[in-house]
């Protein structure tokens, strides 16, 4: 006989409410597992696609939001424009390598949004981790013809035309507002961000599509030195008609941002906790209440009041440690699955998560044992005042209760 | 009466002296036992007789450490557990004292129904931090149960789930068996198979107290004390 061995006889003796019980657990551990490694996993995307941007300084019309994605994606237009001189204005200024515009726009359908880019060259330039897919080519700044797509707006073209087969280069895209089809030139190779899901298209036909001749809606730049990013910006301020966005301002927006949903969450996943360890205390609660005079035999038979503790405590630590046992296992083969419905639960940050392709969910061990030492904790928690009723119960009341 | 050698007091399994027990529930106030005063040699076989109410339980809680008398004085085993009616050893101590030297025995047994029976047995050891199993096992065997180790005690009679409470309270070799009516859920014929059971382990030198209403069985043992509204009435 050991202390192990008459806790566990204990639990199995109520299967349906240990069971119950333990499986209130693995629910919030596989939660909670399945939210730390996806935080981890999106904070390593947000990184990393820092650093692919190689643009240092965004200029855009004054009052458009940080986030010009969110706005377009829920349909919106952009409220004002940039005139194109201001393009020649900028790339004037000292310390600029490049200053790529681009014209971004939606046009909203009853099931998706479709999102043109209007680019040139220096776009090219600019994002030089771009590539194609074989047999693809990017048009040219003198075409008024074709269209490159992202590697998500591919797919979602291919649905919504039934087709099976990949769009390849040659084929057509009926756009309405022109009323004539592009060519598609080209495909572009995944990135993991928001560019997958663009129709990209030359500036001019961007301009024609939203009719707006002459305008642009950002300039990204990249700068010779990314250190001066302070300096130059304050400089292009100075321009009319201008609003400038350094990337350390917009990954601070989009951090906070991911900030304030990710708290939400998990206040809800803590409360989710907090009610799975209540439960574990009441069930505990109640099994000891029931057995008040196994109690009052024990203590008859030479149990002190640390035994009784240590066996209650045992008995809320086993069943917490399966649960979160449990939950970790069902969490981790599930990552995959978990994770879509966690990005559905944060549909609002969707746009910043990238592609659906990457993958967020990454396995840290970690993660594992931090998950398990905190469910150990609640555990002990939990079980301190079951275990504290019990010890303190009086063995010769105990075994005078019916 | 002689007076008895210092030798022999200090090698008696319990004792009392002037002692009571009250217990308070609110502003009432029940007294349980008054003024008692009785010694237990090592190898007595003794019952204690009366009514319900009487205050056979209190007496046998006092003397199994499970409670504390509220005025007199009280020695177990060689150690003061009151003293003028102030306790003198803490519940650790207490615990301990019971863990090393007293066996219970209950009406209802008290069996832990998730154990078998040779588990149940060995469970008193759990407190000490050891195990025996195979003494387990010659407990219940001796009891006559060798044949139902592995059963629960839903799967077993009232005489032989008493039995096994019985190898249970002998498990830690106490010095003191207490027996708080038997055989009082039990038919009259396995009555007495457990009172041969008792006699037996007597006969082996060990101390037992013995609680009952049952005036026909207390006619078999040879030391009778009689307990009536708290008090010794006859026999001490
Ligand atoms: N914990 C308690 N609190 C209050 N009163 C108690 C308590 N335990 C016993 N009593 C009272 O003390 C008296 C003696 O009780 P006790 O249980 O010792 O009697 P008993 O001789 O064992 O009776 P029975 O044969 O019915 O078991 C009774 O009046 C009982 O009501
Ligand atoms: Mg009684």
């Amino acid at each position: 006989m050991s202390f192990w061995r008459l806790a566990l006889r204990n639990l199995t003796q109520r299967k349906v409410r240990t069971g119950l019980t333990v499986l209130s657990i693995a629910v919030a551990v596989a939660v909670l597992y399945t939210l730390l490694s996806f935080n981890k996993g999106y904070s390593a995307s947000l990184e990393q696609q820092l650093q692919q941007m190689g643009v240092h300084i965004l200029v855009v019309p004054p009052g458009c939001p940080f986030e010009a994605a969110s706005l377009l994606l829920k349909g919106g237009k952009p409220p004002t424009y940039l005139k194109e001189s201001v393009v020649r204005e900028i790339a004037a200024t000292p310390g600029i390598q490049i200053a790529a515009p681009g014209f971004m726009s939606a046009i909203m359908h009853d099931d998706r949004t479709d999102i043109y880019y209007g680019m040139d060259q220096r776009t090219i330039t600019l994002k030089n981790w771009w590539t194609l897919k074989a047999g693809g080519k990017w048009f040219t700044d003198d075409q008024t013809d074709g269209v490159v797509l992202g590697s998500d707006a591919a797919v979602t073209e291919l649905v919504i035309n039934e087709q099976t087969d990949p769009f390849a280069p040659g084929e057509e895209l009926w756009v309405p507002e022109l009323n004539r089809p592009l060519k598609i030139l080209g495909i572009l190779e995944p990135t993991g961000t928001q560019d997958d899901g663009f129709f990209y298209v030359p500036m001019t036909v961007a301009q024609q599509i939203f009719q707006q001749p002459g305008k642009v809606t950002t300039v990204a730049i990249r700068l010779e030195d990314p250190a001066q990013a302070g300096v130059i910006g304050t400089q292009l301020e100075k321009l009319e008609g201008v609003e400038v966005i350094t990337m350390s301002e917009l990954l601070g927006t989009q951090q906070r941002m991911m900030e304030s949903a990710k708290l939400l969450v998990f206040a809800i996943v803590f409360i989710a906790i907090a009610i799975s360890a209540i439960g574990v205390l009441n069930t505990v609660l109640m099994s000891v209440f029931e057995r008040t005079r196994e109690i009052g035999v024990m203590r008859a038979t030479g149990a002190g009041k640390q035994h009784i503790f240590s066996l209650i405590w045992l008995e809320t630590l086993l069943m917490t440690a399966i649960g979160g046992v449990i939950g970790l296992g069902v969490a981790i083969v599930g990552s995959g699955l978990m994770e879509r419905a966690v990005v559905a639960g944060l549909a609002s940050v969707k746009f910043m998560t990238m592609s659906e392709h990457s993958q967020l969910a990454t396995f840290d061990p970690r993660i594992v044992v931090m998950t398990l030492l905190f469910v150990l904790g609640i555990g002990l928690v939990a079980g301190v005042y079951p275990a504290i009723r019990a010890s303190r119960q009086e063995p010769i009341e105990a075994l005078r209760t019916e | 009466m002689t007076e008895p050698a210092f030798d022999v007091q200090l090698s008696l399994v319990a004792e009392a002296a002037g002692m009571g027990k009250i217990y308070r529930r609110g502003a009432e106030e029940i007294h349980a036992l008054r003024e008692i005063s009785v010694a237990f040699a090592p190898g007595e076989f003794t019952c204690v007789l009366g009514p319900s109410g009487a205050g056979k339980t209190t007496l046998l809680n006092l003397l199994g450490v499970m409670d504390v008398p509220t005025s007199g004085a009280l020695r177990v085993a060689g150690t003061t557990i009151a003293d003028a009616g102030r306790v003198r050893l803490a519940e650790g101590g207490r615990d301990r004292l019971r863990r090393e030297n007293i066996g219970f025995i209950f009406t209802e047994f008290f069996l832990l129904p998730t154990l078998t029976a040779v588990e149940n047995v060995q469970l008193p050891l759990l407190w000490a931090e050891k195990d025996d199993h195979s003494y387990a096992v010659e407990l219940l065997e001796r009891v006559g149960l060798g044949h139902r180790l592995t059963h629960r005690p839903t799967e077993m009679s009232g005489g032989e789930m008493q039995r096994v409470a019985i190898a249970r309270a002998l498990i830690n070799r106490p010095r003191l068996l207490l027996a708080d009516e038997p055989t009082g859920n039990v038919d009259t014929k396995t009555r007495d198979g457990i009172f041969d059971l008792f006699r037996e382990l007597n006969a082996d030198g060990l101390t037992i107290v013995l609680a009952t209403h049952d005036g026909e069985l207390a006619a078999r043992i040879d030391r009778v004390i009689h307990l009536r509204e708290g008090r010794i009435v006859e026999g001490a």
